[in-house]
């Protein structure tokens, strides 16, 4: 390749799980290396920056005004920007409870009534990285797939559109021949889960948590109904739907009572 | 138990050259293309009707109608409009660019059927994908078909595609060649400003038991134009159209294509009035 | 037909003799599910009434593989290497279903993947005197019985087996070990195969009047059922990937970081998702849940075209898999009581 892509990976609030995915890619990632000029990989390299990328990486949901600010500029040096992990996707486990009441006063239960530390860190609600700029791809996970990231990240360097096709993760449970733990009464979240995970709770006998977000097309209000007759209660349904659930369980919710009500 | 010949699989593309390409509108390209192979390019049977799956490395497949007639054989002829990942990829190809094409598939007009009857295409839009086919074919047999009309419909003298052939046409005695736009902004439009189905008012002479006619365009189109039909006395099963769906394979075994019990790229893609009436969920 | 019988503990020493053929399959537990896979032992064999996960198509028809790699223009021709099989131990449904996707895979353009595996196993064949669980509807559908599409198919008569020789590679299996067949069947044998079949005919617990159900699925094309079970339906799949006839896939191009290198690779799709329709440009085909729903079990009650006949092979996988209860069963129930 004659011209190099300059592709950067920059890490918001989370767990920084995706960089370790990448770091994890083994001869993916030397490969990757090879192919592209990688000038922003904080878990990997000293040396970083955001000047002029081709294709930026985001890890991690926004909760700060200086990652706001950061996320803005990384989005006017990038021509291609892409959304790694369920939180920079959808805000992740740290939205769960978004829009619930005031944020400030959430704050500092947690933080103490300091207005000197809210007045510093200025911290906002957590949300993802498409609540404030254009997101071109979303690889989302928690942490994300290596397969769905090198699939993605390939077909973006050689400009060609990453598919990664939107079934839910019962589909995938079903490849794996599972028993279905939704049958066995289990609170499980797989017909509204965006899959490409594998099934990999499930395969283990582990109720979907939805850490993969939810799937675009679903019918929430039907598992709502099932889940309520199989005997849980309204707030521990809800508490599950939201907790990967991010910005879109908060429309897709208020969609689903709306249309209940 | 013996092992299959391994250089047969129908599912790999066969390598053909972009030989020219240039815009019909602003956003549908005329593709010419040929197989690298020369005696494959010369030896293509296809009919009018009949598509092709285009596949780009890295991006995938999409079925296309299939512009040029059978009765020019060498070079093929489509004109794509720019909708989705595959076509933009192809537009992004020079020409002598190499792609990928599978096919003929899907059964393509009953030119048997047809034969020795009059015949009017019906053309909206797109439309002209499959049905310029047609009518090349029907203009180079022009012995073997009685009556034959154009009517071509879009909504501006710029959206339509190969709007210069058609107007040169126009010269022909053996055609009714008959054009209209709904706007012309240019103020130059010298033919009808008028809906495709106005154009009915200038067809004459036809012997409507024995008329075929051939109907494809956007979706919209199809009501007005079938009961326009129906009404001036076609029968049903003599009005055919040509119908697009989603597809992966091109040869009935993906699914995509599906309507009712039947697959579209084995049954269709050209099919009767009659068909759509029977089969719901065709149009 | 040639027919043999087996003393019942004969079949251990036949399974292996038949190692000379290939790997060894059958259905085998995993976890709290019985699914077809390798059996290194006989005893992994769950050779007893009861139904798999997935049915036999997930070794004809994968969920996923690659079609074939491409480098620059030039596509690779080879077609993936696959080991030959035997499968003991496949339901009669399932055989059917096989059958039915034989229409879709071998006829017209043939399907290499799917005949290169389907050439390259044996299917032994295998019923009961009992129905394989409560759920099954093989009796409605005429799927219980199968009279081609195996290559060896054993009726398990309690104290020994008849075996049915299906082709001339199932010949060629009984000749791998021939002293364990015989050919004299006498009329103990006979009659208790005929007693053994009456007996598990009465034992069905589900059916389903299709006599009449693929009338009346032609006269509910606008019935509000659709949107009813539309409004229930997940659209979580689980019913289409684990039916014997449903042959859908979907084809994605994968390209590698080394450029101009990549490959195609297929899997399962499903026409109850929403994208399945989807062409260029947004347009959907089948916008509404009910009328993806009314498609399918269109195919699988009234009629599907390049089977000429209902799809449903009656194995009530789909019975077991859908959580909201939509399934063959409730539908054909809920189509028949509106009527």
């Amino acid at each position: 390749m004659l011209n190099k892509k300059r592709i950067g990976i920059y890490s918001f609030t989370g767990c920084s799980g995706e960089q370790l995915v990448i770091l994890e890619c083994g001869k993916y990632l030397l490969k990757l290396y090879e192919v592209v000029d990688i000038v922003g990989f904080p878990m990997a390299q000293s040396k970083n920056t955001i000047m002029d990328l081709d294709i930026a990486l985001l890890e991690g949901s926004i909760t700060t005004e200086s990652q706001l600010a950061e996320l803005k500029e990384i989005r006017d040096s990038a021509k291609t920007l892409v959304a790694l992990g369920t939180c920079a996707c959808y805000g992740g486990i740290q939205s769960m409870k978004l829009g619930e009441g005031d944020w400030k006063k959430r704050f500092q239960e947690v933080y103490g009534a300091d207005d000197k530390l809210y007045n510093k860190m200025k911290p906002m609600e957590s949300k993802p990285c498409n609540e404030f700029v254009t997101i071109d791809y979303y690889i989302p996970g928690c942490p994300m797939d290596k397969g769905q990231f090198l699939h993605t990240i390939s077909h973006i360097i050689n400009d060609t559109p990453p598919h990664l096709y939107p079934f839910p993760v019962c589909t995938e449970c079903k490849w794996k021949e599972n028993d279905c733990l939704l049958n066995r009464g289990e609170l499980c979240l797989g017909p509204l889960t965006r899959g490409g995970c594998g099934a990999v709770c499930p395969s283990h006998n582990i109720p979907c948590v939805g850490c993969w977000g939810p799937a675009e097309v679903t019918n929430m209000p039907s598992e709502y109904k099932l889940l309520l007759e199989k005997g849980y209660s309204q707030i521990e349904i809800f508490r599950n739907f939201r907790k990967f659930g991010g910005t879109p369980m908060v429309e897709k919710l208020k969609n689903m009572m709306e249309k209940l009500r | 138990m013996h092992e299959k010949e391994e250089n047969s699989n129908p599912y790999l593309p066969e390598h053909a050259r972009i030989v020219r390409k240039y815009n019909l509108s602003s956003d549908v390209r005329f593709f010419q293309i040929r197989y690298v192979d020369m005696d494959r390019a010369l030896t293509m049977k296809y009919l009018p009707g009949q598509f092709m799956m285009f596949s780009v490395p890295g991006v995938g497949e999409a079925p296309f109608s299939i512009s040029s007639t059978p009765s020019r054989p060498g070079l093929l002829e489509f004109c794509i409009r720019e909708v989705g990942d595959v076509t933009s990829a192809l537009f992004k190809l020079k020409e002598n660019a190499i792609i990928g094409i599978r096919g003929p598939y899907g059964d393509g007009f009953p030119l048997d059927d047809i034969q020795g009857h009059d015949l009017l295409i019906i053309v909206g839009g797109l439309g002209a994908a499959p049905l310029r086919s047609l009518l090349l074919y029907a203009l180079d047999n022009r012995d073997d078909f009685g009556k034959l009309y154009l009517l071509h419909g879009a909504r501006t003298p710029e959206d339509m595609l190969f709007r210069e052939e058609f107007l040169e046409m126009m010269e022909r005695d053996d055609l009714n060649c008959l054009l209209a736009v709904d706007e012309d902004p240019t103020g130059k439009w010298k033919c009808h400003i008028a809906r495709v189905t106005d154009l009915f008012d200038h067809v004459k002479d036809i012997d409507i038991e024995n008329t075929y006619a051939a109907v494809c365009g956007p979706p919209v189109m199809y009501k007005f134009v079938l009961e326009k039909l129906v009404n001036i006395g076609i029968p049903k099963n003599q009005i055919l159209m040509t119908l697009e769906r989603r597809m992966k394979c091109g040869m009935g075994k993906c699914g995509h294509c599906v309507v009712g019990d039947i697959y579209t790229c084995m049954e269709g893609p050209v099919f009767s009035y009659w068909d759509v009436l029977n089969m719901k969920g065709l149009i | 037909m040639r027919v043999l019988w087996m003393e019942k503990g004969k079949l251990k020493e036949f399974f292996y003799s038949m190692k000379a053929f290939g790997e060894l399959w059958g259905p085998i537990q995993k976890g709290k599910t019985r699914i077809y896979g390798k059996a290194e032992n006989f005893s992994d064999l769950k050779l007893e009434p009861g139904r798999t996960a997935l049915p036999i198509k997930k070794l004809i028809h994968p969920s996923k593989f690659t079609m074939f790699k491409y480098d620059k223009q030039e596509y690779s021709t080879k077609l993936e290497n696959i080991p030959r099989r035997v499968i003991l131990g496949v339901s009669p449904c399932d055989i059917h279903g096989l059958l039915k996707l034989d229409e879709i895979f071998l006829e017209e353009e043939p399907d290499p993947y799917y005949e290169k595996r389907r050439d390259n196993t044996a299917i032994i064949g295998i019923s009961y005197c009992k129905p394989c669980c409560d759920s099954c509807i093989c009796q409605s559908m005429g799927t219980d019985v199968v009279d081609e599409g195996y290559d060896l198919f054993f009726s398990d008569l309690e104290d020994f087996y008849l075996v049915w020789v299906g082709s001339s590679l199932g010949d060629d299996l009984v000749r791998l070990n021939p002293a364990v067949f015989h050919d004299d069947i006498d009329r103990t044998k006979l009659e208790k195969f005929v007693e053994c079949k009456k007996e598990r005919d009465k034992l069905f617990a589900c059916s389903i009047d299709m006599d009449v159900l693929p009338d009346i699925m032609e006269l509910s094309y606008d019935s509000p059922i659709w949107d009813e079970l539309g409004d229930k339906c997940l659209e979580c799949g689980a019913c289409t990937m684990v039916c014997p006839s449903c042959n859908c896939y979907n084809v994605i191009d994968e390209v590698y970081l080394s450029e101009g290198k990549g490959k195609r690779f297929r899997y399962w799709d499903c026409c109850i998702f929403k994208e399945y329709s989807l062409v260029a440009g947004d347009h959907n085909f089948r916008e509404n849940r009910g009328e993806r729903l009314r498609l399918w079990y269109g195919h699988k009650l009234n009629s599907f075209g390049p089977y000429g006949r209902p799809a449903c092979v009656g194995c009530g996988r789909c019975v077991d898999a859908c959580p909201v209860d939509i399934n063959v069963l409730t539908v054909a129930r809920a189509l028949l009581e509106s009527k």
